[in-house]
């Protein structure tokens, strides 16, 4: 379990309506610090500049989907070993273990629970190493 | 198909035993198959055969006789027997001549035996009788010409009537016993002795001419058995073409190197090749190049083993495009294992498999662009109804409850379709684990006792069973603990408790879920595991529900080896329960009966 608290989060999700919730979520819930990346393409550049503890991935967007970003801050020393959730629609367990497997630090399903989701988040980050 | 109209040939156990397929006639019992009659007419028709060389013979013997014994004494009896052997030689040419003119003689067959019978006799009695006349009364030379002549024709009756032993012994019978009897009132030692030689070497006769007819029978009795047997193959192998030709499925015959010698019309159908034209080809003309190399490896596998393959084949029709077949390819061999031919049944399921991949995508579809915007809602209202974005009017919140619980209802809807989905296509996987029962019990009851609360039920777990283990999926059996508390708590009295029983046996575990409801309608018992299945369809309106759950709870229970059921009492009040098979890991439970 990492010493410090959680508390900066940057997630990089297309959906502007879903961004507006997960913010109030953990703006307002959570009580974090959330940048909100729109465009995939940028997420590697707003994750050098931000720094976060924890980044959140949905898996399907348009240009570049989640398991493509996460591959990319692989590549970076900057990025590569922040821990990474993904939120994803995509509900087979099939797909869920396969996300586990590269290496993500936890999987939240959609529609996830925005009175709830800052928790959630906590509990996979008490997890880690 | 399945059905296998010719055993031999289609018997799907058969190729479920990988064994390839022989074609030989069962041995066994082929002469019970030939009918007697017909043994009996084709014995009849060999007697008549070679009736017209006896005919000969007795003509042709009688005039030497006559000739020879005219010169002696007694002429006006030898005139008289020579007449005799005209009469029954031209009685028998008349009897010949109405059998091959008798257009139905194989119906009756035993009739022209019994005709055939009596010329026998008649021609045997006058050859005795010329024994019996001319022996005593003519010198030694002709006696001993008599002797040899009653001795030649008697022998020559064998095979004369060697089809039928009864006739030889009435014809032989006919020669022997007048003879006999002159010989042994003939006053003289040595004719004494041959009167009881006669006799035996008659006995004799009858014998050999009994085993030649058994030979004749036993030999017609095959005959006709065989020929019946082939008739059987031939109709049965008209059949097979006639089903093959007819089958809506292609099939194909091949040889051992995989040219094509028969195709069928939906063969033609399939791939657009006239049969004419894909008999002589390579089947590899069907096959897509660059699958080649893995057709070439099954089907030399398919030569080596004789045993049949089966598989998916992309298959090339004549104008390019491809389908996919599911193919069985089955070798035939013979009793002495060699490959007569290979049978390839193809059936097209492209259309089947594209179906499959519109349902997935649909389904995949369903899954992403359903639940990504009542993620928008249900969060959103849930940021409301939370505080989180401010105190709102208390009209406004109470609406937004409603329709926060109406979009979990449709997330519920759309989760239990997805769920009915997966069941149905076999795509629905388990993690079984070893669970303490206890534990995802409690841990049930905790995530629906807000549920429960919002109709005003308290959940009581009434006898735990701490330490009590099974091996079960521990998500699924949390979503089963889910649906029967929810339903429990929707149909029971505000203010009333849901009692939560737990009873151990030596093989299993029960959970019962035990309401103080209305109890189960009779009427709706019967289907209260189906699909959609709503005894009321107002109370679900009021209580939110999509009819699926107790459906999914049941595969469920039934994919981890359980069983699930429900007990009404009569004054109200259900109990909904599963069994799960208690794990064999497990130490034995505390309470354990």
């Amino acid at each position: 379990m990492p010493e410090r608290p959680l508390n900066r989060i940057c997630y990089v999700e297309d959906d502007e309506d879903i961004q507006r919730i997960v913010r109030m979520s953990l703006e307002r819930v959570g009580k974090m610090t959330v940048e909100v990346v729109g465009d995939p393409t940028m997420a590697i550049e707003a994750m050098v500049s931000f720094r976060p503890d924890l980044v959140m991935l949905d898996w399907m967007m348009p240009k570049m989907d989640g398991p493509a970003v996460f591959r990319q801050m692989k590549l970076r020393p900057e990025t590569q070993g922040l821990p990474v959730v993904f939120i994803t629609a995509k509900a087979a367990q099939r797909d869920l273990d396969e996300l586990t497997a590269m290496g993500a630090a936890g999987t939240i399903s959609k529609p996830f629970s925005p009175k709830d989701l800052p928790d959630q988040l906590r509990e996979i980050w008490k997890k880690l190493p | 198909m399945r059905a296998g109209d010719n055993p031999a040939l289609m018997n799907p156990t058969s190729i479920a035993h990988g064994a390839a397929i022989a074609v030989s006639p069962a041995a066994a019992s082929i002469r019970e198959r030939a009918d007697p009659r017909a043994v009996l007419a084709d014995r009849v028709e060999q007697l008549y055969g070679q009736m017209w060389l006896a005919i000969l013979t007795t003509f042709a013997v009688g005039a030497i006789a006559t000739f020879e014994l005219w010169e002696a004494r007694l002429r006006e009896l030898v005139l008289f027997w020579w007449g005799l052997v005209l009469l029954i030689t031209a009685a028998s040419c008349g009897l010949l001549y109405a059998y091959r003119r008798s257009p139905d003689r194989a119906l009756d067959p035993g009739q022209w035996l019994r005709r055939l019978a009596i010329a026998a006799l008649a021609n045997g009695a006058n050859w005795g009788f010329a024994g019996a006349v001319f022996f005593p009364s003519h010198t030694d030379e002709q006696q001993v010409f008599l002797a040899f002549l009653l001795a030649g024709m008697m022998s020559g009756g064998i095979p004369a009537y060697a089809a039928s032993w009864p006739i030889f012994a009435l014809y032989a019978a006919g020669i022997v016993a007048p003879f006999t009897y002159v010989l042994a009132t003939f006053g003289n030692r040595l004719f004494t002795e041959l009167a009881l030689l006669v006799p035996l070497f008659y006995a004799i006769n009858v014998a050999i001419a009994y085993r030649v007819t058994q030979v004749f029978h036993s030999g017609y009795r095959l005959r006709h058995a065989y020929g019946r047997l082939t008739e059987d193959y031939k109709a049965s192998g008209r059949k097979l073409e006639l089903f093959a030709r007819r089958a809506p499925i292609a099939v194909l015959e091949m040889d051992a190197q995989g040219t094509i010698t028969e195709a069928n019309h939906a063969a033609e159908l399939l791939f657009g090749y006239a049969a004419a034209e894909l008999t002589g080809r390579d089947i590899r003309v069907l096959v897509r190049p660059e699958f080649h190399a893995d057709f070439d490896l099954r089907w030399n596998r398919l030569i080596a083993a004789r045993a049949p393959e089966a598989g998916l084949i992309r298959n090339p029709r004549r104008d390019g495009i491809d389908v996919l077949c599911e193919w069985t390819f089955t070798p035939l061999v013979d009793a002495e294992a060699t490959l007569i031919a290979v049978l390839a049944q193809g059936r097209d399921v492209t259309a089947q498999r594209e179906a499959e991949r519109v349902k997935k995508e649909f389904t995949s579809t369903l899954s992403h662009e359903l639940r990504t915007p009542l993620t928008s809602i249900i969060g959103s209202l849930q940021l409301i109804n939370t505080g989180v974005a401010g105190q709102v009017d208390k009209d406004v919140a109470e609406m937004t409850l409603v329709a926060e619980r109406n979009g979990q209802r449709l997330l519920d809807l759309i989760n239990d379709l997805l769920d009915v989905e997966k069941i149905e296509s076999g795509k629905l996987s388990l993690a079984p684990e070893v669970l303490a029962v206890d534990d995802v019990v409690r841990e049930a009851m905790l995530l629906n006792k807000a549920f429960g609360e919002r109709f005003g039920v308290r959940f009581e777990l009434a006898s735990p069973l701490p330490g009590c283990q099974v091996l079960a999926d521990r998500k699924r059996l949390l979503q089963v603990m889910t649906n029967l508390l929810s339903n429990a708590a929707k149909f029971s009295p505000e203010g009333g408790s849901v009692q939560i029983l737990m009873q151990d046996a030596a093989r299993e575990v029960r959970v019962g879920v035990q309401d103080r409801g209305p109890g189960i309608p009779e009427a709706f018992r019967g289907r209260i595991f189906a699909r959609f299945a709503q005894a009321d369809s107002t109370a679900s309106r009021q209580k939110g529900g999509t009819g699926l759950g107790l459906a999914i709870c049941k595969r469920l229970i039934e994919m981890m080896q359980g069983r699930i059921g429900f007990d009404d009492r009569p004054g109200g009040g259900t109990t909904f329960w599963f069994e799960l098979p208690r794990s064999q890991e497990e130490m034995p439970c505390p309470n354990a009966r």
